[in-house]
């Protein structure tokens, strides 16, 4: 099969030894950073953009996909050992995990959640492997004008679908669109936006951009909230599992990976509601239901699982198609675009030994994590004692060095200084900030498809709706736009819909709004059947 | 006082309203000052999008306002070590942001070594940490280790300014 | 009459509170508890759980000892907080848990205890846990 021998050649390239090394400096980074509060993986990726000047393309890839991976795994480890996790998709974990911890059997939860992951991330790698080729064979097929349709539908997916104001995403588009615009238009050669500053003439560097928004916004961001009294890591051995575990836990695991992958493919899916899914389901399917809410262990491989397939369903869209789902994929798409490589459907023909060895990494790193997780547990959080002066100083440190050694220009720093100023307004404020970063990196080519429809049209609008698939788009994108009003209608008119239904669907945005609002006292408006004391 | 805290909080983020409204008029201003011939060959010209853009941002702006203005707010962002309960923290982000200004200032003619250190050493004194001489050693040493490390590693020649010829 | 005792979640720590509440009770003292943290990191495993510092406050109060328990965060070391709740209660004991040290150890690491016993104003009484 193509796809097999692509995928053997992929394994040979990221075999090599440098190629190795570098997904073994991903995965640890990505597992310290996922332990860590207050990083991420998209914030690492960002903050590693200005080394894709110096590495080669497919080294700087494995490595970042080693960090995004790492993350999932080392963000598992905090929300079952702390009482107030991080990450929106690690909240449904932490219910049963913390849960588990407290009555002694941490090693346990520990020891599904990574070993549910590494099921979850090994299945989910394979579908990549699959599912990309057959998308991108569709995709070639694709013209302008429904390739124009498909970014818009992404755009407005993710800034109409996630997040709690759809206003608020708008609106934060709109400032990644006018950041977007910055320098020189690609067709007529004019300068927009740039103030006579011939500085800016080539347009914001992306890489500054991200570092900006996405370090020195967040780390500007905690720094004037730091949490006040610490909390409590309950302490753990080596993770391991009992055999009723393994049997409680396996089925769980492929079910989640079941959710996972899917959501995390379609362009706003996101991680939380198939984690959340995933949870609602193992509860209702679970022999021992009362178990829930304190310490079922299904609780944890589903939603693992669940969070691990999603990381790998993100990535379909972004290889095949060039479309980001979530701020690490859309960061690692920013690399893309400094190294020169287009994203889309054509990476797979351009550059496909790259893809290949890419996924290849994948897998590899899948099991270097759960080699390096499994044992190590203990150690990693052992690294939320780091002292946070210096974390956060050191994030600031190496934004400043990474976007100065872009152009070795001090002009660069303005710009992240006032950017990241916008980064932290905009965490204050609640603009998302995924919105912006997808205005900043899908605007400009929005705008050259944009352009490349209409020429082909000679001018007539028309050409917008030229191909089928597009005025499908369309019709979904008007959904989408519609989908509140016609909700609020229906609302109106029958009063008495089936809440059972509506809890589940608004279950998952309350659960994401409610992991913020109620960091501290750790209970959720949905369970409301157990009790937390803070 | 809740009533006028609201207050004052409502009001705080008309201010992002103000920031999108001019955003919305400055991207159309510079954008209406673009010379477009009609082409064949770019029917749309440089001016739609920057238009739509400017569109968009106006019409958020006007809507976010009335959004505020009716009691709606944007929920400040959360996470692990976040503690929203306290608004923030200006004695720890003006010192920060003064350690990177210095850094802006100093890094081009000092160089990279003294501007890192400055960098580091306030940040993590802007941040709370008493161990002076430490930290003074800690940024110290990473500003030389990468200093070295870019050059070595990369390829990448930070300004070595003040301390030219001995590094 | 008051008896100041640093507190944390170690065998030593508790051999210093059982200590204390015995001081405390012999004048019928009041018991000021200090468990404070610098706050520097977001897990400091020297700061007591919630649930825990409640059990310690039933004990007290079952013992029928006056108490105060504070957890001052404010980037200050331990050694700090003792000696100013001592002297801010005007303690007439402090009771701290001493925890064995290798001769390495000791010369590595700044001392809670040392600073403590050399800094007090009023008698200082260091306990070894088991």
């Amino acid at each position: 099969m193509d796809v097999w021998s692509s995928l053997m050649d992929g394994f040979a390239t990221a075999l090599t030894p440098m190629n190795f090394l570098y997904a073994v400096i991903g995965v640890i980074l990505g597992t310290a950073v996922g332990v860590l509060p207050g990083l991420g993986p998209a914030m690492t990726v960002a903050l590693l953009l200005p080394v894709t000047y110096a590495l080669e393309p497919t080294s700087a890839f494995i490595m970042f996909a080693g960090i995004y991976y790492g993350g999932m795994y080392g963000g598992s480890t905090t929300s079952i050992l702390l009482n107030t996790p991080g990450e929106s998709s690690s909240v449904v974990t932490a219910i049963e995990g913390n849960k588990m911890a407290k009555a002694g059997r941490a090693a346990q939860a520990l020891a599904t959640a990574a070993i549910g992951s590494f099921v979850a991330g090994t299945i989910g790698t394979a579908l990549l492997a699959v599912c990309a080729p057959i998308v991108v064979k569709f995709a070639v097929s694709l013209g302008a004008p429904s390739y124009f349709a498909i970014m818009v539908l992404a755009l407005l997916a993710v800034t109409a679908v996630l997040g709690s104001s759809r206003l608020r995403g708008f609106a934060s588009l709109g400032l990644g669109l006018a950041i977007g615009l910055v320098g020189m238009d690609s067709v007529t050669g004019q300068r927009r936006l740039t103030f006579g500053q011939p500085l800016l003439a080539d347009g914001l560097d992306i890489v500054v951009v991200a570092v900006a928004i996405f370090a020195v916004g967040e780390a500007l961001w905690v720094a004037a909230h730091l949490r006040r009294t610490p909390l409590h890591a309950i302490p753990v051995g080596q993770p391991w599992m009992g055999k009723s575990d393994w049997k409680r836990s396996w089925k769980p695991w492929l079910r989640g990976t079941a959710f996972g992958f899917p959501f995390g493919a379609l362009p706003a899916g996101g991680a939380e509601i198939p984690t959340f899914l995933s949870y609602v389901t193992e509860k209702r399917l679970s022999k021992n239901p009362e178990e829930f809410g304190n310490g079922a262990i299904e609780g944890v491989a589903g939603p693992e699982a669940a969070n691990n397939a999603a990381a790998a369903g993100t990535l379909t869209p972004m290889l095949a198609l060039g479309l980001p789902t979530n701020a690490t994929a859309a960061v690692m798409l920013a690399a893309f675009t400094s190294y020169g490589i287009q994203p889309g459907p054509q990476l797979f023909t351009s550059e496909g030994p790259l893809v290949w060895a890419l996924i290849a990494s994948l897998f590899i790193g899948n099991l270097l994590l759960l080699i390096i997780n499994l044992p190590l547990a203990p150690m990693w959080a052992k690294l939320l004692q780091l002292p946070r002066p210096y974390l956060y100083a050191g994030i600031l440190f190496f934004a400043t060095l990474g976007a100065y050694s872009v152009n070795l220009q001090a002009f660069d720093l303005v710009i992240l200084l006032v950017l990241g100023a916008l980064g932290f307004m905009m965490r204050r404020f609640g603009l998302p900030v995924l919105p912006l970063i997808l205005g900043v990196i899908l605007g400009p080519r929005i705008e050259g498809q944009l352009r490349k429809t209409l020429q082909l049209s000679a001018g007539d609008p028309a050409g917008l709706f030229g191909e089928p698939i597009a005025v499908g788009i369309y019709v979904i994108i008007a959904l989408i736009l519609l989908w509140p009003f016609a909700y609020k209608l229906f609302r109106r008119n029958r009063p008495v819909a089936a809440p059972a239904g509506k809890a589940e669907s608004g279950g998952a945005a309350a659960l994401a709004r409610d992991a913020d609002d109620t960091v501290h006292s750790n209970h959720s408006a949905v369970y409301s059947d157990h009790k937390e004391q803070p | 006082m809740t009533s006028l805290t609201t207050g004052l909080k409502g009001r705080s983020e008309l201010g992002v309203s103000l920031l999108l409204g001019a955003a919305g008029v400055l991207v159309f201003l510079d954008a209406n000052g673009l010379v477009t011939p009609y082409s064949k060959s770019d029917p749309v010209g440089p001016k739609t999008v920057p238009f739509i853009v400017a569109g968009m941002l106006v019409v958020c702006a006007v809507l976010l306002a009335i959004n505020v203005l009716r009691g709606g707010k944007g929920e400040a962002e959360g996470g692990e070590d976040v503690d929203l309960a306290h608004p923030a923290d200006w004695k720890t982000i003006l010192p920060l942001a003064g350690a990177f200004v210095a850094n802006i200032l100093l890094i081009d003619w000092a160089g990279w070594v003294i501007s890192g250190t400055v960098l580091f050493w306030g940040s993590v004194l802007a941040l709370g940490s008493r161990h002076f001489v430490r930290d003074g050693l800690i940024s110290v040493a990473l500003s030389l280790l990468t200093f070295y490390g870019f050059y070595l590693g990369l390829g990448i020649a930070l300004p070595a300014g003040l301390l030219e010829g001995i590094l | 009459m008051t008896v100041v005792v640093g507190y944390v979640p170690t065998p030593e720590g508790e051999a210093a509170l059982t200590q204390a509440i015995t001081e405390a009770r012999k004048n019928n003292s009041t018991l000021v508890l200090i468990n404070s943290s610098k706050g520097e990191s977001t897990v400091d495993n020297r700061f007591a759980p919630e649930g825990e510092i409640q059990d310690i406050e039933q004990r007290l109060a079952s013992q029928g000892i006056q108490y105060l328990i504070k957890r001052p965060v404010r980037g200050h070391d331990a050694a700090a907080e003792v000696l100013d709740a001592a002297e801010e209660h005007k303690a007439d004991l402090i009771v701290i848990g001493l925890r064995r040290r290798t001769p390495v150890g000791k010369l590595i690491m700044g001392s809670t205890s040392q600073r403590i016993l050399l800094e007090a104003d009023c008698p200082v009484l260091a306990v070894k846990a088991g």
